[in-house]
C-alpha cells in the first residue's frame, strides 16, 4: 500500500528546497571578504597580478607587514597568495568562461610597509598607490591609475586608462594608447610621457639637471611651470600648433643651433632661466599649451 | 695539521685523495668533518644543476634591435631578415597554439625593423623627367651618381610614393621599406587577432577598450603614413608611426593573450 501524499505537504517542501537553492546560488554569488597578513624583514616586493576586473588599492603603513584584503566572487573568482621571503605574489583569475561580468571581479586592498617594491597589473578598475616609496612597475588596459605621494622610478603602461599623479617624486614612464596623464605638483628629475590620443598635463617644478619628454600624437600637451624654473624648452609639433602664452618669460634659445627648427609646421625653441633642465614636448597634430602659474 | 692546513690542503687537492696526514687530522676532527662534508655537499648539488641554457631568439632580436639603437653595431638587420621571411611569418603565424608566441616574435622583429627604418632615415627623389630614381642613405655612404640604401646591399627601388604624373619607363622599382614590411605583417596578425573571440562575455570592457584602442591606432597609423608619403623626410612624423607600430604590436600581443587566457 502506497502512503498518501498530502498536496499541501508537498508544496512546503517544494518551497523550502527553492529557498534553499536560491540562497546557496545567492552564497555562491555574493562577494567573499580575505584578510590575510604577511610578516616581511627588509623592503618587500608585492606583485598582484589581477587578471578579472576591478580595484587594488596600496597605501602605506608603519608595521612591518604586508596585508591584502580581498574581495572576490566566491566560487566565480580564484584569489591565490604566496609568500617567499620579503616577496608576496598575488592573483586573482576566473574559475569558469560562463560567468556575467559583475561576477568576475576582485577588488584588493592592499597594506604595505613605506618601502616596498610594487608591481601590480589589473583589467579594469582603479590602481590606486599612496604614500608608497619604491619602484613600482603599474599596467592596466582600460582602468585608471592614481598615485598620491609615490616616490621612485614608477613605470604605467595603459591602453585607455589615464594617470593623475600628484606629488610624486623620481622618474616616471608613461606609456598609452589613448589614456591621459596629469602629473600635479610634482618633484620629479626624469620624467617620459607618450600618449597617442590622450592629453598631458604637466603643473609643477621642473627641477634642475631633471630631463623632461611629452609626447602626444593627436592630444594637447599642457605645461604650466613657475617663474622660478631654470630649463630649455623645444616644443614641435607637425601638424597641430605650439599655443606659447608665457613669451613675456621665455628667451629665445642660445645655447644650440636648431636647423631643423624650420622642418616641422611650428615650433618653439627657448629658455626660462638658466636652462639647467631639459624639457621636450612634441606632439604629431595635437596643441602644445606653455604657461606661466600664477 | 692545523685546521687551516687541512683547508689549504682541501683547497690545492681539490676532490683528489687526502693525504695520511690529513685523514688523521680529520678522524679527530669534528669541524673539519663538518666543513669537508659541506663541500661534499656543495658539490654534489652542484652536479644536479642543468647546463646552461640557449636563449631563444627573440633575446637576440631585441639584443640586435637595442645594439643598433645605441650606434654599437651598423650592420643592417635586412641582410639577416630577407623578404622570405616576412612573407612565411604569416603563415606561422595562423595556428592558434602559437599566436602568442609569434606576437613575442613580432614584437622583436619589428622592433629590428623600425630601429634600422629610423636610422636610415631614406630620402626618395623621383624626378618626373629622369630615369633613375636617387636615394641617399644616412647609414652608408652614398655611391656618386647611384642607388644605396645600405654600404653592402645594392637595392631594387619601389615607386610607391612617387611624385604624380606619367610614371618614368626606366624608374627602378622600389623594394618594400622595412616600416611597409611591418606594416604589413601587423595588419596580417591583427586578422588573425580579429578571428579570436578575446576576452569574451565575462570580459567584455577589456575586449571593447582592446578593440577601440586598436581602431585609434589603426587610424593614427593611416594618417602618419599618408603625411609620410607626401613629406618622407619628416622625421617627427616617422617617429611618431614607429612608436604607433610598437604600440599596436603590443597589443596585437595583450589581445592573443587576452583571448588565449579564455581557452
Amino acid at each position: 500500500m502506497q502512503p498518501m501524499i498530502n498536496p499541501r505537504h508537498s508544496l512546503s517542501v517544494w518551497t523550502a528546497g527553492l529557498i534553499l537553492f536560491a540562497s546557496s546560488t545567492a552564497i555562491a554569488g555574493a562577494p567573499q571578504h580575505q584578510e590575510r597578513h604577511f610578516a616581511v624583514k627588509n623592503r618587500p616586493v608585492v606583485v598582484l597580478q589581477n587578471i578579472v576586473n576591478g580595484r587594488i588599492e596600496v597605501k602605506s603603513s608603519k608595521n612591518p607587514e604586508v596585508v591584502v584584503s580581498s574581495t572576490a566572487t566566491a566560487e566565480k573568482v580564484a584569489v591565490e597568495v604566496e609568500q617567499v621571503g620579503d616577496r608576496i605574489d598575488i592573483s586573482a583569475s576566473a574559475m569558469g568562461s560562463t560567468s556575467e561580468p559583475q561576477e568576475l571581479q576582485a577588488d584588493f586592498q592592499l597594506s604595505v610597509p613605506e618601502q616596498t617594491e610594487l608591481q601590480l597589473k589589473t583589467q579594469t578598475g582603479l590602481i590606486y598607490v599612496e604614500q608608497v616609496t619604491g619602484d613600482m612597475k603599474l599596467e592596466s588596459v582600460a582602468g585608471d591609475v592614481h598615485l598620491k605621494e609615490v616616490s621612485g622610478y614608477i613605470i604605467v603602461k595603459t591602453t585607455g586608462g589615464s594617470l593623475v599623479c600628484t606629488l610624486c617624486s623620481g622618474k616616471l614612464e608613461f606609456m598609452s594608447i589613448s589614456g591621459n596623464a596629469q602629473v600635479l605638483q610634482p618633484a620629479l628629475t626624469n620624467v617620459n610621457l607618450m600618449t597617442t590620443s590622450g592629453n598631458i598635463l604637466y603643473d609643477g617644478d621642473f627641477i634642475r639637471t631633471g630631463i623632461y619628454t611629452m609626447k602626444s600624437g593627436r592630444g594637447l600637451v599642457e605645461v604650466r611651470f613657475s617663474g622660478n624654473d631654470s630649463f630649455d624648452l623645444n616644443a614641435r609639433t607637425n601638424l597641430g600648433t605650439v599655443d606659447n602664452q608665457a613669451a613675456a618669460f621665455l628667451k629665445p634659445d642660445t645655447h644650440t643651433h636648431h636647423s631643423t627648427a624650420s622642418r616641422y609646421a611650428h615650433s618653439l625653441f627657448g629658455t626660462v632661466g638658466q636652462g639647467l633642465a631639459k624639457v621636450e614636448l612634441s606632439s604629431y597634430s595635437g596643441t602644445i599649451r606653455i604657461l606661466k602659474r600664477n | 695539521m692545523q685546521c687551516k692546513d687541512f683547508e689549504s690542503v682541501l683547497a690545492s687537492e681539490g676532490s683528489g685523495p687526502l693525504s695520511a696526514e690529513a685523514r688523521e687530522h680529520l678522524g679527530g676532527c669534528s669541524r673539519c668533518q663538518d666543513f669537508l662534508s659541506d663541500i661534499d655537499s656543495i658539490v654534489a648539488a652542484a652536479r644536479t644543476l642543468s647546463s646552461e641554457v640557449t636563449p631563444p631568439d627573440r633575446v637576440w632580436l631585441s639584443l640586435r634591435a637595442q645594439l643598433e639603437a645605441e650606434g654599437l653595431i651598423k650592420e643592417p638587420a635586412e641582410t639577416a631578415l630577407g623578404p622570405s621571411w616576412w612573407e612565411n611569418l604569416g603563415f606561422f603565424l595562423k595556428p592558434r597554439s602559437l599566436a602568442t608566441a609569434g606576437a613575442a616574435l613580432l614584437l622583436a622583429v619589428t622592433a629590428v625593423f623600425l630601429t634600422h627604418t629610423s636610422r636610415t632615415t631614406n630620402t626618395v627623389n623621383v624626378p618626373t623627367e629622369t630615369s633613375t630614381a636617387k636615394i641617399t642613405g644616412t647609414t652608408g655612404p652614398s655611391a656618386p651618381g647611384g642607388v644605396t640604401n645600405s654600404p653592402s646591399a645594392p637595392v631594387d627601388v619601389t615607386a610607391k610614393n612617387s611624385a604624380p604624373g606619367p610614371a618614368p619607363s626606366r624608374v627602378k622599382v622600389l623594394k618594400p621599406s622595412p616600416s611597409e614590411n611591418a606594416s604589413t605583417t601587423l595588419s596580417e596578425t591583427e586578422v588573425d587577432v580579429s578571428n579570436m573571440r578575446l576576452a569574451g562575455a565575462g570580459n567584455a570592457q577589456v575586449d571593447a577598450s582592446l578593440r577601440q584602442n586598436l581602431h585609434t591606432l589603426n587610424e593614427f597609423i593611416a594618417e602618419c603614413e599618408q603625411h609620410l608619403g607626401k613629406h618622407p623626410e619628416d622625421e617627427l612624423a616617422r617617429e611618431y608611426l614607429n612608436i604607433a607600430y610598437q604600440q599596436k604590436a603590443d597589443l596585437l600581443a595583450a589581445m592573443m593573450e587576452s583571448g588565449r587566457s579564455e581557452h
